[in-house]
């Protein structure tokens, strides 16, 4: 009786937690969803025509096509170096390295991962912006740093979530590859990341959501000009950097606080999207 | 139970006994009323003070329902607000704290003493993009745009006197400090800003507007162009407060000390000077 009476406390404590997060995210998006109705109903398809972002002139124009372009583009910039060259980390730290070696680096990684990104936008501010001076190049805070500061950022994170899934391959697939005569580069390649494919993918989409949900770094390095660029040197303002710079002062029930709100929904849309893209391919690839 | 009512009994009197003054609006005053309220408070320990900036216009609407004793604001008193004081029988008065200068800065080695107001206009809605447009002696290279973020007071101000109700290019960049502007002009050449005066070091160069330094004087005599009084408004429908905790609070902000510390917050004090 008293076991029965231990046990169900128990299980209503792991419940309660369990409840609590979930009930949390379902206020999230409410809360998000809510706030943004106003925008939607007011400014209808402008958002996503306008290119223009000006929420507080005297007749405010809030074109987000730019902001999301933007993000859309340092996404997609910053994903196409992250992943080849996490890929090829990986790759040798599967493949070829020893125990030792595999250790060392995967702590330096985590290390690293560990950085704050706030540390990382001022060591590009401090350290990076004023190379480019002495080439001449007088932007000093642009697409391409902006970029490289998404890319040390989410560089570990991608390594650590791809050596994961090469590791968890079945050892004895490996193993008769190599005893078939197929040398190791070959067997990684070919055989270890077909096997390891669904997890692979998965690492992708997960790096590409943590890039462009990215805050800190873009706010301090991206230039916050909302346009669409032309060149890397140019500036870039991503709708994370919009809602970070302009959420703290603006008035309370205002368009603008709504429109905010709005690209935060865009924001969540797109995370959400891939995290339901990530979980297809699991299922997909896991057959 | 004779517990409960006891620190029932001490919390009410607590509550009793310190006063509370709450000060709401403008984002530009902010920093100012923060400065004046941590001094405030160390002669008065007793007082309470809640302070918000949201904005000169939810500051002038805290004070018509009386949910504010002083409304900070970076702007004079709009028609709607005036005839709504006549409907509902109430008179706000302002007291001006301090003045708020903006300063155009360029680097040290940009070859450029002024600028005309026209010039910077046209420099931030985007017409001239070249250094060699404002002026053929300078070099043609790209004018790199700092501006403040639209949170910050020092981009009202800046909108309303410059800009002339046109809208900044898209690619001007929106910075979120200050100090920030300041140390781009201290290293890059081609770079143009506007700051709040107080903030202005010898590092970077302060350009003339049509011949006119935004020294204190010239500001405080209105001859230079891109400045703005700042105030507070308070209800005094009744009468100006002769005693109390919203006259101790002018009294003090009026004071030598206050008006030193409008100087520290990078603004230029109204008296004394």
């Amino acid at each position: 009786m008293l076991r029965n009476i231990k046990y169900f406390f128990q299980m209503l404590l792991i419940f309660i937690f369990a409840l609590t997060s979930i009930v949390a995210l379902f206020f999230l998006i409410f809360f998000i969803l809510k706030e943004s109705f106003p925008a939607i109903k007011e400014l209808g398809k402008e958002p996503f025509t306008n290119i223009y972002w000006y929420p507080t002139s005297r007749k405010p124009e809030f074109g987000m096509l730019a902001m999301i372009i933007d993000s859309l583009l340092l996404t997609g910039f910053s994903a196409t170096f992250v992943i080849p060259i996490g890929y090829f980390i990986s790759f040798y730290l599967h493949t070829y390295s020893n125990p030792k070696e595999k250790k060392y680096i995967k702590s330096i990684i985590e290390i690293l991962s560990g950085v704050p990104s706030v540390i990382i936008g001022m060591f590009i501010l401090i350290y990076i912006s004023p190379l480019l001076l002495k080439l001449e190049i007088w932007s000093t805070e642009n697409f391409l740093l902006a970029s490289i500061g998404l890319m040390i950022l989410s560089l570990p994170y991608t390594i650590s979530l791809m050596t994961e899934s090469l590791d968890s391959v079945d050892k004895s697939l490996e193993e008769s590859s190599l005893a078939l005569g197929v040398n190791k580069y070959k067997t990684t390649l070919k055989v270890t990341t077909k096997a390891a494919i669904s997890g692979i993918l998965n690492s992708i989409i997960l790096t590409i959501n943590r890039i462009i949900g990215e805050t800190m770094v873009v706010l301090l390095v991206a230039g916050g000009a909302a346009m669409i660029p032309s060149s890397i040197f140019d500036p870039v303002k991503p709708l994370t950097a919009a809602i970070a710079s302009e959420m703290g002062e603006v008035e309370l029930g205002s368009l603008h606080y709504h429109a905010l709100f709005l690209a935060g929904l865009i924001l969540l849309f797109i995370s959400m999207v891939l995290t339901v893209l990530s979980k297809r391919f699991t299922r997909r690839w896991k057959r | 139970m004779k517990k409960v009512l006891l620190l029932l009994i001490v919390f009410i009197t607590s509550f009793g006994i310190s006063s509370t003054l709450v000060i709401k609006g403008s984002n530009t005053v902010f920093p100012i009323a923060q400065l004046w309220i941590e001094e405030f408070k160390k002669i008065h320990p007793d007082v309470e003070v809640t302070l918000e900036g949201a904005g000169s216009s939810t500051g002038i609407a805290a004070l018509f329902n009386g949910t504010t004793d002083i409304a900070n604001a970076s702007r004079w008193l709009k028609n709607e607000e005036i005839q709504k004081m006549h409907e509902v029988g109430k008179y706000f008065i302002p007291i001006v704290i301090g003045y708020d200068g903006i300063a155009i800065i360029v680097n040290k080695n940009l070859n450029i003493e002024q600028i005309s107001i026209e010039t910077l206009s046209k420099i931030y809605t985007g017409k001239i993009r070249y250094w060699n447009q404002v002026d053929p002696n300078l070099p043609k290279k790209q004018i790199l745009v700092y501006s403040r973020n639209t949170a910050s007071g020092t981009y009202e101000t800046f909108e309303k006197k410059v800009l002339n109700e046109e809208n900044m290019a898209p690619w001007v960049r929106m910075v979120e400090s200050t100090q920030f502007e300041i140390q781009t002009i201290e290293q890059n050449p081609y770079a143009i800003a506007y700051v709040g005066v107080g903030y202005v070091t010898e590092k970077v160069k302060v350009l003339k507007i049509d011949g006119i330094l935004p020294t204190k004087e010239n500001i405080l005599t209105g001859k230079y162009p891109i400045s703005r009084p700042l105030f507070m408004f308070i209800d005094a429908t009744n009468g100006y407060p002769e005693s109390g905790l919203i006259k101790n609070y002018i009294t003090f902000g009026l004071s030598k000390r206050g008006q030193e510390l409008v100087e520290k917050a990078g603004y230029v004090a109204a008296y004394g000077f």
